[in-house]
């Protein structure tokens, strides 16, 4: 198996939030707070010594998901071929009949997903794995303006940006393994 | 096959298109149709650069087929601005139309007619094109000057060089050593698409780029090195006091000085305190703007040593009173410093580069002196002076005609007429492309003037709050839904070719075929509409010279114009002045004005100054109203268009940013509800209690619409319920230079 990992380069990152808005619009995600992608801030100091940060979530496709160990139902699984972390709707209980939901506390960059339809099942980002399977980018790494996300094999991925997985707002685990390479912003202030 | 389509799969075809709004940028966009809908949206995945669609663009698919879309013409039958309305035929909605235009021609004159007209909703061709032709045939129309963007930056530019082509195209940022963003906010004003992706290359190289803002923007934080915080309406007194230190220091670049300007002379009057006995020094300019004096002397010295070096002047600080000011003191610095007509340099001004906008790209090669008053073609200005302050003896910029109004003024026009001193009596005014009761100053002026109107017909999309004081309303489709042509504002070679994606949706029709059709009903029949809209654009795309192949244009959406080097304005005048001149009355950058020495007026001083104002941090108001408040962009946005589309306004509620020192001062915390007040209004809001903004001053973005409880707070945020309509002599609008004060807001 590949595993597939995320590349984001933090210190190109403006927070424009385009490749969320992508994400809602090739996915059709019309719900207000559903969001594959979602942009966090990070925001530090006191005026005029400021560090600002913006992370992109999208599904980091850990190697050890916690959200797939948590499932009461086994509704996720990674795919074989690539690692990528994907749920299966007919077998998730659904928000109402599962009760619990333990996805969502599990992760902790809380990926998983319900919309506001009755008994929503969970969603999440999966690469655009039919992207991927016709040989395209993720729409979110197409849209970006500031070229500063990329999908790929995860050790491509280190070879070419390193093996920093680590940055402001985002915490590596060694337990679950997010698959993840970044390039941090450095934390000085202005 | 429509010769659109670059590829089609099973059952979807995908149109090029773009998007084409009231923004800085125009964006690839390829539209994913599917039972004539449109289904996805990609962006530009073809050969550099990239010309990729910001979320804005991306989330266009909710505006278009929002469930607030103006399905049908609509008569008012409540009171003005209750949104009351109902259905009309298209037939009834333009007879109503075209007997009050009549009525009103036949009554008062063609100069009671108002147009009013804005880029919300326009391309080359669809927008307020087609309007004011048929206005202009049907005998002609009093129009507005004056735009709340950049007048401020359009008449220092105009003052100082002769023109509003200065600045270079964004790739030559690549070859500074030093840049300077003042008042810039790229990331989140899309000025070109691909400025911020630049920025970020520039600062990898190492280079430093210094930010000046109050606020620690989205540019700051991800582009700067240095940021400079500064009190808004104060950046003319910095770059003052930095031309002082480089003057004194004898940091300045003397054989350029000496080769291409006039005027430094008069500038070290003023600068050394000869002129008023007060030494513009850093010490000085600190007393005023909160910058150190010491950060203000490193900051000359640097980008005086550093070069070549870009110093990019914002339009923002000039949307305030006496805005001209602080454009022509960075226009002079970058001319002191020899930065001008140089690879890596950047001749601080309009910032229009590359133009694919204006008719030819070529030099201006009319002498100014022998420059002719352009007739406009509209008979209700012909014959009319020149405005009082217009650069009229220069050839370019604002037209000077004397029977325009003032964007800002334009309320207060309505209401008072020629016994106020304004050029007609408005009776009807007709409105296309615009939402000009919320981007206009005073909201509360501008709700007296519309309900004052015999009537008001307007284009619309969705019910702004302008649209809701129209007696008719005509449902306008969107981009999305016809066929245009696009270049983006300022500095790079490209067009966007927007194909028509799907048909008009509901009834709605385009700027064109609606005046297509009132035409006749006017008994008239301009010549454009003998066309067809795709006739038309090829005629338009004839009148260039930088479109070599309109069917290739055409079929890939967007035309990427390759230059063999970075445009670099002003390079011909600088390497060869024999052969070359500026369009200014002596030739020359002109740091001391010769047009503006002969109005002999202390308001437009011939070189740059510091000048206080009724709103200014240190006027007496402030003792009432101590905070100053800005109102710059919002990236849920652009301008008042997308507030409606909730993938864009989900990223956070509207909010007034307010720094922790001064909300602690009044009881108000984080997302506690705020009234934020002057005497023009109050607006009632959430707070974000935040350090990004600096003390002493509020950011309330504008472009939040409009919406007045019983008691006439406004519950929608909207900026101009607050601002001041008001006009520098130069036409600068004075958004940024407005005091308010703030308290928390309780229920009981």
């Amino acid at each position: 198996m590949t595993q597939m990992g995320f590349y984001f380069n933090q210190t190109r990152c403006t927070g424009c939030h385009t490749c969320r808005v992508a994400c809602k619009d090739w996915h059709d995600l019309q719900s207000e707070g559903v969001n594959w992608m979602q942009i966090k801030i990070v925001e530090k100091g006191t005026f005029p010594h400021l560090f600002l940060a913006f992370m992109a979530v999208p599904c980091y496709q850990c190697e050890t998901p916690a959200c797939m160990v948590a499932c009461p139902v086994d509704a996720i699984s990674k795919r074989a071929s690539d690692g990528i972390v994907v749920v299966d709707p007919d077998t998730c209980l659904g928000r109402e009949k599962c009760a619990k939901t333990p996805c969502l506390k599990a992760c902790r960059s809380r990926v998983p997903q319900f919309g506001p339809e009755d008994n929503a099942k969970m969603q999440k980002c999966d690469f655009c794995m039919e992207r991927l399977d016709q040989g395209k980018q993720p729409i979110c790494v197409e849209a970006c303006p500031m070229f500063a996300l990329e999908i790929g094999a995860l050790s491509d991925l280190r070879q070419k940006y390193g093996s920093s997985r680590e940055a402001p707002g985002f915490n590596h685990s060694l337990k679950i393994k997010p698959a993840v390479v970044m390039t941090p912003k450095p934390e000085v202030y202005s | 096959m429509d010769n659109s389509e670059t590829f089609s799969h099973g059952d979807i075809r995908i149109v090029n298109t773009g998007c084409c709004h009231d923004c800085g940028g125009r964006c690839v966009l390829k539209a994913h149709v599917k039972d004539g809908r449109v289904i996805r949206l990609e962006s530009d995945t073809g050969e550099y650069p990239q010309i990729r669609a910001c979320m804005r663009g991306r989330a266009y698919r909710q505006r278009l087929y929002s469930p607030d879309r103006l399905q049908h013409p609509l008569r008012r039958v409540g009171k003005k601005g209750a949104g009351k309305f109902e259905r009309v035929s298209w037939d009834d909605a333009l007879n109503e139309v075209a007997g009050k235009l009549q009525h009103v021609k036949e009554t008062y004159g063609n100069a009671s007619i108002l147009l009013l007209a804005s880029g919300g909703n326009q391309g080359m061709l669809h927008g307020p094109l087609p309007v004011g032709a048929m206005l202009q045939e049907f005998g002609g129309f009093t129009r507005t000057w004056g735009i709340a963007s950049y007048e401020g930056a359009m008449y220092a530019s105009m003052a100082t060089y002769g023109t509003i082509r200065t600045g270079n195209s964004r790739e030559d940022l690549l070859n500074s050593k030093m840049v300077i963003l003042w008042g810039w906010n790229p990331a989140v004003t899309i000025q070109d698409p691909g400025t911020s992706l630049m920025l970020a290359r520039v600062k990898e190289k190492g280079v430093k780029i210094v930010v000046v803002d109050p606020r620690y923007s989205d540019s700051a934080a991800t582009f700067g090195q240095q940021w400079i915080p500064i009190r808004p309406g104060t950046d003319s007194a910095v770059l003052i006091a930095m031309a002082y230190v480089i003057l004194k220091e004898n940091l300045q670049d003397q054989a350029f000085i000496d080769k291409h300007t006039v005027g430094i002379e008069k500038y070290k009057d003023y600068l050394f305190g000869d002129e008023d006995g007060i030494p513009k020094t850093p010490r000085w300019a600190e007393s005023i703007s909160t910058v150190p004096a010491q950060v203000i002397a490193e900051l000359a010295r640097e980008y005086a040593q550093s070069k070549p070096a870009a110093l990019i002047a914002g339009w923002a600080p000039a949307r305030a009173a006496f805005g001209e000011q602080y454009s022509r003191a960075a226009n002079v610095l970058t001319a002191m410093t020899g930065n001008i007509g140089v690879s890596g340099g950047y001749a601080a001004g309009f910032m229009r580069a590359y133009s694919s906008r204006e008719f030819s790209h070529k030099k201006v090669v009319v002498r100014p002196d022998q420059a002719k008053p352009r007739s406009t073609g509209n008979p209700v200005e012909d014959g009319a002076s020149p405005r009082k302050y217009s650069l009229h003896k220069l050839y370019g910029g604002t037209n000077p005609n004397g029977a325009r109004i003032h964007n800002a003024k334009v309320f207060d026009a309505i209401l008072r007429g020629k016994a106020g001193g304004y050029p007609a009596d408005i009776k009807l005014g007709y409105v296309v492309a615009s939402n000009c009761l919320n981007q206009n100053p005073n909201t509360r002026r501008g709700k007296a003037a519309l309900e004052a109107l015999d009537f008001l017909v307007v284009h619309e999309q969705f019910m702004t709050p302008t649209a809701r004081f129209a007696d008719i309303v005509l449902p306008v489709n969107t981009f999305m839904e016809r066929s245009d042509i696009a270049p983006p504002w300022l500095g790079s070679p490209y067009y966007i070719y927007l194909n028509k994606a799907v048909d008009s949706l509901y009834e709605a029709k385009s700027d064109l075929d609606i005046c297509r059709e009132l035409a006749p009903k006017l008994g008239i029949s301009p010549m454009m509409f003998a066309f067809t809209e795709d006739e038309i654009l090829q005629g338009i795309a004839a009148g260039r010279d930088d479109i070599p192949d309109y069917g290739v244009m055409k079929r890939d959406g967007v035309l990427k114009i390759r230059l063999d080097e970075p445009m670099v304005s002003f390079k011909e005048q600088i390497e060869d002045p024999g052969q070359a001149s500026f369009p200014t009355l002596s030739g020359k950058i002109e740091i001391y004005c010769e047009h503006l020495a002969e109005m002999g007026d202390p308001s437009v001083p011939p070189v740059p100054r510091y000048m206080p104002h009724a709103e200014s941090h240190d006027a007496s108001l402030a003792k009432q109203y101590p905070l100053q408040l800005i109102t710059p962009h919002d990236k849920k946005r652009a301008h008042s268009t997308w507030y409606n589309v909730p993938w864009c306004s989900e990223i956070e509620p509207h909010v007034v940013r307010i720094n922790p020192v001064d909300a602690r001062d009044r009881g108000i915390r984080d997302d506690d509800m705020v009234d934020l007040f002057n005497d023009r209004g109050r607006v009632r809001i959430r707070a974000r209690v935040t350090e990004r903004i600096m003390p002493g001053v509020l950011e309330l973005t504008q472009g939040a619409w409009y919406d007045p409880d019983e008691e006439g707070v406004d519950l929608g945020g909207c900026a101009n319920v607050l601002t001041r309509d008001d006009a520098s002599p130069g036409g600068a609008h004075p958004m940024n230079s407005t005091l308010v004060q703030v308290e928390a807001f309780s229920q009981d």
